[in-house]
């Protein structure tokens, strides 16, 4: 699940933290139209129901994501200060904080944000998954490989395990080569979500660098015919590329490497 | 069943053994050595693209008096791209033969004018001095060394200049179809107008654009007429078929066809390999190869490259640099056609390197053990402070090859200047004192250069090889060397003075020994087929080898 699935499956629950409040029928409005993706239509139910009830913490971390919707992180990290003024022990937006300040590239914030969310909420696997998403982009793979672990563990507690929380584990255990415990958390995100491109993507470049290339390929051209996930045609393309060098079949490598330059030329 | 114990035991004996090493080690001596140089970019707010790239540094001996010299390129005011002031000039420092220099600039005629970025050096008149040329933002020049510390703009008489002019970042000189005459090959940026310069972030917030805000460029092929000129052949040669946003050039006869083949690495679009076919034309084989993209399909904001043999199997191997969280590649070459795999994970550099951002870089046997080891100048791009939650300065980097297996970082060893952060670009590796360690000069934007003296200690023995062609181009660029030790180990190295990123290293072949203090084979192939085989040559020394004779 990217970022975004996230916050829209966080906003169903997030209008349960809206207590009795002037601007609560007007927020659920806006929270309603940012389900729907209509952007335009929610930002200004917010900004409506933030005139009724300026310290509605719910309307502030909606317009939070409203402004990273916009790539205004700044504006985000306003409104969730005020929503943080508000109510200094609300863990969602902590996370949004976190989230802000992650898609910004302010490490140094995300960090000390998502640590907050953490203790806030331990028992939250999105906290701890974005932890260690920041852990590992600021050079400390151990710890956030131990933060993956313990986010794949609270979600199964939740009973939900999802492949988008197994997926950046995985990858780093390969990049670690650990290479059958990341095949082991591979094989249950395909599980988990057969129609992930991502999934069998990642599967297969782990084959690749287990020297199987046929069951590689197989899985890189299963990856090309889904469309769930963020993987580029390109990536995948490259994979089977060399996957089927190596598995004797230039051909099928040839015509790979054609449509990349295809997809090149089109990009130009 | 015991005796072919026996006989495994004796030849397990007879493999040499892993040998001591001393730490590798560098003493900072630039203002010691009269080396006062700053790279300045001109930046005044506009946050201009231009102002990220420069910083290109050569080694060369320009007066043929066996001490190598200094060149930078410099920046130049944003946008005018007017030298308007000293502060902006290149600058060329004359190495006095005692680890001091003197800035012979004005004298040499070599001040130049626009925004610099890139140098490359060599003969490519064969007249035995060494030529610069210095590419740029909007205009390259060539300088044709007169001889007596002078050099001659020779830009427009030799079809240089460009109606057109392109934005450069990388030069290199090679002999493409072994006609014994380098030809010069220009690796593009992008498209770039100071007054159209995209504007990126908030006008409280801005910063420098991604290199997705801005059209990439075909690289150029200039083929040398052999009369002081040069004909553009980028378009029959296929090189100016492919678009890219180039910075770092480096060659090699990756399949040991007899042909030198160029890697291009391209800021955040795939990389480019252009296998020489021998015909005149190129064949754009990244993708096939392997080496266009990271393991996981992601184009890495390729920086800095080198190709050269890093685990001794006589095969160039490719590194290249590039920006935080990109993690720096090594492919190993796996022979003739068969492309490369993936080395950086295995040998440890993939995720030593996850955290860091280089420009230049060298594989070069900085301890003479006998294994090229790795140096990266480094700094992450400017104005990135606010957002990583550190600073933007880095200090450098130093790898030891554990015997081609692993690559260990021993930065933290390497002496105290070592640990100076700065934001670091350029750099070029010459032996400056004729010790037989190898030493580099770096540059640093906005701040003074570094000069890098190799005081490693130990008792590798050495040996340094200057080539000298006839039939093959004068500096026998593109030749390839294989040393024999009576140990049984095999060495490889081949000529190349394009190392890095937008720099220029000196045009010595050099070899780490270990504790061998004799070669008993130095195979020579160079440029255009011919073999030449010397015997028994004694380590420490550094020889010129001519084509054709013994001596």
């Amino acid at each position: 699940m990217t970022p975004w699935k996230r916050c829209l499956a966080i906003a169903f629950a997030a209008s349960a933290l809206a207590a009795e409040s002037p601007g609560k029928a007007v927020y659920e409005r806006a929270n309603r139209h940012f389900v729907a993706k209509q952007f335009n239509e929610s930002l200004a139910a917010v900004e409506e129901a933030l005139l009724l009830d300026a310290k509605l913490v719910p309307a502030l971390t909606l317009k939070a994501k409203l402004a990273m919707a916009a790539n205004r992180y700044d504006l985000a990290s306003e409104a969730l200060e005020r929503a943080l003024a508000v109510d200094p022990k609300a863990a969602y937006a902590q996370f949004l904080y976190g989230m802000a300040a992650y898609m910004n590239n302010e490490m140094k914030e995300a960090l000390s944000r998502f640590r907050r969310a953490r203790e806030l909420a331990p028992k939250d696997p999105r906290a701890a998954l974005y932890l260690a998403l920041t852990t590992e982009s600021v050079g400390a793979p151990s710890d956030a490989l131990a933060l993956y672990q313990e986010a794949v563990r609270l979600e199964r507690a939740t009973g939900k395990p999802s492949a988008d929380t197994l997926l950046p584990g995985a990858r780093l255990l390969l990049l670690l080569d650990r290479i059958d415990e990341s095949e082991d958390w591979l094989r249950q995100a395909v599980k988990l979500a057969p129609n992930l491109r991502d999934a069998h993507f990642d599967l297969a470049r782990l084959l690749l660098k287990k020297a199987n290339p046929a069951e590689a390929a197989a899985e890189g051209e299963r990856a090309l015919t889904l469309s769930d996930g963020v993987i580029t045609d390109s990536a995948i393309h490259y994979l089977l590329l060399r996957a089927w060098q190596q598995a004797g079949s230039p051909e099928r490598a040839a015509v790979h490497a054609a449509t990349l330059r295809a997809l090149e030329s089109a990009k130009r | 069943m015991l005796r072919s114990a026996l006989i495994a035991l004796l030849f397990a004996f007879a493999a040499p053994a892993a040998e001591e090493t001393a730490p590798i080690r560098f003493e900072e001596i630039a203002a010691k050595a009269g080396l006062r140089f700053e790279l300045h970019n001109g930046e005044a707010g506009g946050f201009h693209q231009i102002e990220l790239t420069l910083g290109g540094v050569a080694a060369f001996d320009f007066n043929n008096d066996g001490c190598t010299d200094i060149f930078f390129t410099n920046g130049a005011a944003v946008p005018s791209l007017r030298k308007t002031g000293p502060g902006f000039s290149n600058r060329l420092f004359r190495n006095n033969c005692n680890l001091t220099f003197t800035d012979v600039t004005a004298e040499a005629g070599l001040a130049g004018e626009g925004y610099a970025m890139a140098v490359a050096t060599a003969d490519f008149d064969n007249d035995g001095l060494v030529d610069l040329f210095v590419a740029g933002v909007k205009g390259n020049t060539l300088y044709r060394n007169l001889g007596k510390g002078r050099f001659a703009d020779l830009t427009a008489k030799a079809g240089l200049a460009n109606p057109a002019p392109k934005w450069a970042v990388s030069a290199g000189w090679f002999d493409y179809d072994n006609d014994g005459w380098l030809d010069l090959f220009v690796a593009n940026y992008v498209e770039w107008d100071g007054a159209k310069e995209p504007r990126c972030g908030t006008p409280e917030r801005q910063y420098y654009c991604h290199p997705d805000a801005y059209r990439g460029l075909p690289n150029q092929l200039f083929h040398n007429n052999h009369d002081g000129t040069f004909t553009d052949v980028s378009a029959g040669s296929g090189i100016g078929s492919h678009i890219g946003k180039g910075m770092g050039v480096s060659f090699a006869d990756m399949d040991g066809d007899g042909f030198t083949d160029v890697f291009i690495a391209n800021d955040s679009v795939r990389g480019l390999l252009f296998r020489n076919q021998g015909n005149g034309r190129f064949e754009e084989i990244g993708l096939e190869a392997g080496v266009a993209l990271r393991d996981d399909g992601h184009a890495i904001a390729g920086m800095g490259a080198d190709f050269r043999d890093l685990d001794n199997d006589g095969k160039p191997d490719l590194l290249v640099s590039g920006i935080l969280n990109d993690s720096f590649l090594l492919f190993h070459n796996l022979g003739g056609r068969r492309g490369f795999e993936d080395y950086a994970q295995r040998t440890g550099l993939f995720m030593s390197t996850r955290q860091l951002t280089g420009w230049s870089l060298g594989m070069y046997d900085f301890d003479n053990d006998g294994w090229k080891d790795l140096f990266f100048a480094l700094a992450h791009l400017m104005q990135l402070d606010r957002y990583l939650g550190r600073e933007s300065i880095l200090p450098n980097r130093v790898y030891r090859n554990l015997q081609g297996k692993r690559l260990e970082d021993v930065s933290a060893g390497a002496g105290a200047a070592f640990q100076a952060a700065a934001a670091h670009r350029g750099a070029a590796f010459a032996d400056f004192d004729n010790d037989g360690r190898v030493d580099v000069v770096v540059s640093a934007a906005n701040s003074p250069a570094k000069l890098f003296h190799n005081t490693t200690g130990g008792k590798g023995h050495w040996l340094g090889i200057r080539l000298r062609g006839v039939r093959a181009n004068r500096q026998g660029i593109g030749a390839t060397v294989h040393i024999h030790l009576a140990d049984g180990r095999d060495l490889y190295n081949h000529m190349t003075t394009s190392v890095g990123y937008a720099s220029s290293s000196e045009a010595v072949v050099r070899f780490g020994l270990g504790s061998t203090d004799q070669a008993a084979s130095v195979t020579i192939q160079w440029p255009g087929g011919r073999i030449q085989k010397l015997a028994n040559v004694a380590a420490d020394q550094l020889i010129e080898i001519t084509e054709g004779t013994n001596q």
